[in-house]
């Protein structure tokens, strides 16, 4: 294999997770690239050539710390082979130029959040509000989702180790990934803009904003440009989008917009006025192609 | 939502078993919810992805490390990160997770299935591009792992037979037997399942080779030697699932048992449940999976109904059911109370709190019998990973 650059170490741990987004990197469909610019020194799923042991007695350093899963700095949430989950981060975070928080746990606390809001963070955000393990760290870089999408992280890391531009926005995440929202690409936009609901969960027509709940144009992520698993996103197998990047991540109402006094939420950054008066338009008019089957079935 | 997220590995083995147990709340309403052909064998397909896909990562990110710990020249070929067969590996474990994707929209943590049916309303198109993923995934198998077709390897009724050192199966199977792995990790030869699988669609246990009836009811979640905070005693966080007071050992070893495979039993005669025997059986889980969703592609109508809605809402409903799903690691039990439309209790019993429960010197559980006696860690260590213990599923 050829090996022009030297390559660069990444050091992987987890605080509270259920290996969602380990899993999700495993299907990384450019693996041999992705070994070919990294080297992963450790990993707790993985046989690596060190054990957590030595890594953190060693001195060396090393370049990017992966952290998957909630911070928290109670000992009886998180052991680590005798470590406390603040030792392995106060030993390893001084120790490394990158630190990236993988999935909405580690960037806000998740859904493990839930269950103790004070004591389960994510590294500098707690929900939606400043500080969380930390109250600052430069080296911070927020790469949420509920699992991580492989090439987020991936490209993330390309981007650090060419030295190229990472533009941040202000919740750390990368722009080039969450300047997009979900409903960018879903394949539903059509009936969304002449306010068309889909019927019934099952059935590629319809959008799944209002009935179900769909929280694409309020979630930012390029999940339906760049796709899950390279071939389908919730929204193209009939699921609605559950904002699973951002801050407030698990919504207690999923699978209803919320509609005051029969008004919908509206989508990120368009101002109420605006988007009450298109859809008033819209649904004023009923385009007959969009009422039909998209395939109609003539005998 | 909030299930697919119990574990990153089996999420969609969740969804399932959760939308299992709330269909099972209509029905004891006296609500059949008559799901189509079509939406079960999505849901079937989908679970089957994410089946192989534990099986084969099971295999060479765990298994396989640890062959090659003990013999480097031998298992050469693996190793993560570094070597032709790893990157197959992965690549297949992607591909096969495409094939789900494409029915669940993503992998892990898709929300593909609700009561009534599946959310997707899959193409001819969409089907025929499963097709080529699974055929992807058949071939790595066959070249790689098995060494044979698929068809020739599920004919074998003798594992053993197939040795002729061209597979990494092969390999692994030589190379164990070599080692004495034929003798080690032996627990109570006690199996138990629950959910559908290959030609066994209701509850049984076996003892040995003698197959029983049995009832879910009779399952009790036990808390008795769990310690969820550090004591004297020393502590883990794991339940255990027990069936009338006794362990039975669930996954691929088990349903194989059960459903009478030839090739395990075959194996089971020569070498019982030891290690060997474990891992033989979920590897060739991956090969009947394959086979099984290859008849499902070929049968799915596209033209049926993804989804039969329920007439009444879920609010309106005062209820309690049980779902039951066979996953990677075996029977996966969700329980949920439903009073008014809001779950009041919820209550889950994972494969590995069959399999790690916790016993007592007197009376150890399924993994702590199997390691009882072993001569040293590395050993106490391999048994456990052929049982893939999971942490994550057990500290729900
Ligand atoms: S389903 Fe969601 S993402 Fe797609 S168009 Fe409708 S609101 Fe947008």
């Amino acid at each position: 294999m050829s090996n022009f650059h030297p390559k660069k170490t990444i050091v992987w741990i987890q605080g509270i997770t259920c290996n969602g987004d380990s899993h999700s990197f495993f299907n990384y469909s450019s693996m041999k690239s992705f070994a070919n610019n990294f080297e992963i020194i450790y990993h707790p799923l993985l046989l690596t050539d060190y054990n957590l042991e030595e890594i953190l007695t060693s001195r060396d350093k090393y370049d990017y710390l992966i952290i998957e899963g909630s911070f928290t700095k109670v000992r009886d949430y998180v052991d680590r082979c005798g470590y406390s989950f603040e030792e392995l981060v106060e030993n390893l975070s001084k120790r490394v130029d990158y630190i990236i928080c993988a999935g909405t746990c580690a960037s806000f606390g998740g859904i493990f959040r839930e269950r103790d809001k004070i004591n389960i963070t994510g590294g500098l955000f707690s929900g939606d509000k400043e500080g969380g393990y930390w109250s600052k760290n430069k080296k911070v870089i927020n790469i949420p989702g509920c699992p991580i999408h492989p090439r987020w992280l991936v490209d993330t890391l390309l981007i650090l180790k060419d030295e190229k531009k990472l533009l941040l926005d202000e919740f750390l995440r990368p722009k080039e990934v969450f300047s997009y929202f979900v409903h960018h690409g879903c394949l539903r936009n059509e009936y969304f803009e002449w306010k068309i609901d889909t019927k019934n969960f099952g059935e590629k027509e319809g959008c799944l904003f209002y009935e179900q709940g769909c929280r694409g144009p309020m979630t930012h992520a390029n999940c339906n440009k760049i796709l899950w698993n390279e071939v389908s996103s919730k929204t193209r197998a009939g699921s609605p989008c559950l904002g699973c990047t951002e801050p407030d991540f698990p919504r207690t109402s999923v699978y209803e917009t919320k509609t005051r006094m029969s008004l919908p939420a509206v989508p990120y950054g368009i101002s109420k006025r605006a988007y009450y008066t298109v859809t008033g338009v819209a649904k004023s008019f009923r385009v007959d192609r969009l009422e039909q089957k998209l395939i109609e079935e003539k005998r | 939502m909030i299930t697919p997220r119990v574990c990153g590995i089996c999420s969609h083995s969740h969804v399932n078993a959760t939308i299992l147990a709330i269909e099972d709340c209509y029905k004891n309403l006296g609500i059949d919810l008559k799901l189509t052909n079509k939406a079960k064998y999505i849901r079937e397909l989908v679970l089957n992805a994410e089946k192989i896909q534990n099986h084969i990562k099971w295999f060479y990110f765990l298994i396989l490390p640890e062959l090659f710990k003990i013999n480097k020249a031998k298992f050469a070929q693996t190793e993560a990160f570094k070597d032709k067969e790893w990157f197959e590996a992965q690549n297949a474990l992607s591909s096969i997770l495409k094939m789900g994707a494409i029915f669940s929209g993503q992998w892990p943590h898709g929300s593909y299935a609700m009561s009534g049916g599946v959310t997707c309303d899959p193409l001819e198109s969409d089907i025929l591009n499963a097709k080529n993923y699974l055929f992807e995934v058949k071939e790595f198998c066959e070249e790689r792992l098995y060494g044979c077709s698929i068809d020739e390897f599920l004919e074998l009724d003798n594992i053993f037979d197939l040795i002729d050192g061209n597979s990494t199966l092969d390999l692994a199977v030589t190379f164990m037997k070599e080692s004495g792995f034929d003798k080690i990790g032996k627990s109570y030869d006690r199996f138990i399942s629950f959910g559908d699988h290959k030609g066994v669609n209701e509850p049984v246990k076996a003892l040995k080779t003698r197959l029983f009836k049995t009832d879910i009811k009779f399952v009790e979640e036990s808390l008795k030697n769990s310690f969820f905070d550090s004591s004297e005693k020393g502590f883990t966080y794991s339940k255990s699932a027990v069936y009338k007071d006794k362990f039975y050992e669930v996954g691929p070893l088990a349903r194989l048992m059960i459903s009478k495979d030839p090739m395990i039993r075959d194996c089971h005669r020569r070498c019982t449940d030891s290690v060997i025997t474990r891992i033989i059986a979920r590897v060739k889980e991956i090969a009947m999976l394959l086979k099984r969703s290859e008849n499902i592609l070929e049968n799915i109508d596209i033209g049926e109904k993804s989804l039969t809605a329920p007439k009444y809402m879920p609010k309106d409903i005062s209820s309690q059911g049980v779902g039951v799903v066979e996953a990677a690691r075996g029977t996966l039990i969700h329980k949920i109370w439903v009073e008014e439309g809001k779950i009041v209790k919820f209550d889950i019993i994972p494969p590995t709190v069959w399999n790690l429960g916790n016993g007592t010197p007197l009376n150890p559980a399924i993994a702590q019998k199997a390691i009882i006696g072993l001569s040293s860690i590395e050993e106490a260590d391999f048994v456990f990973k052929s049982f893939d213990i999971c942490s994550v599923c057990t500290t729900q």
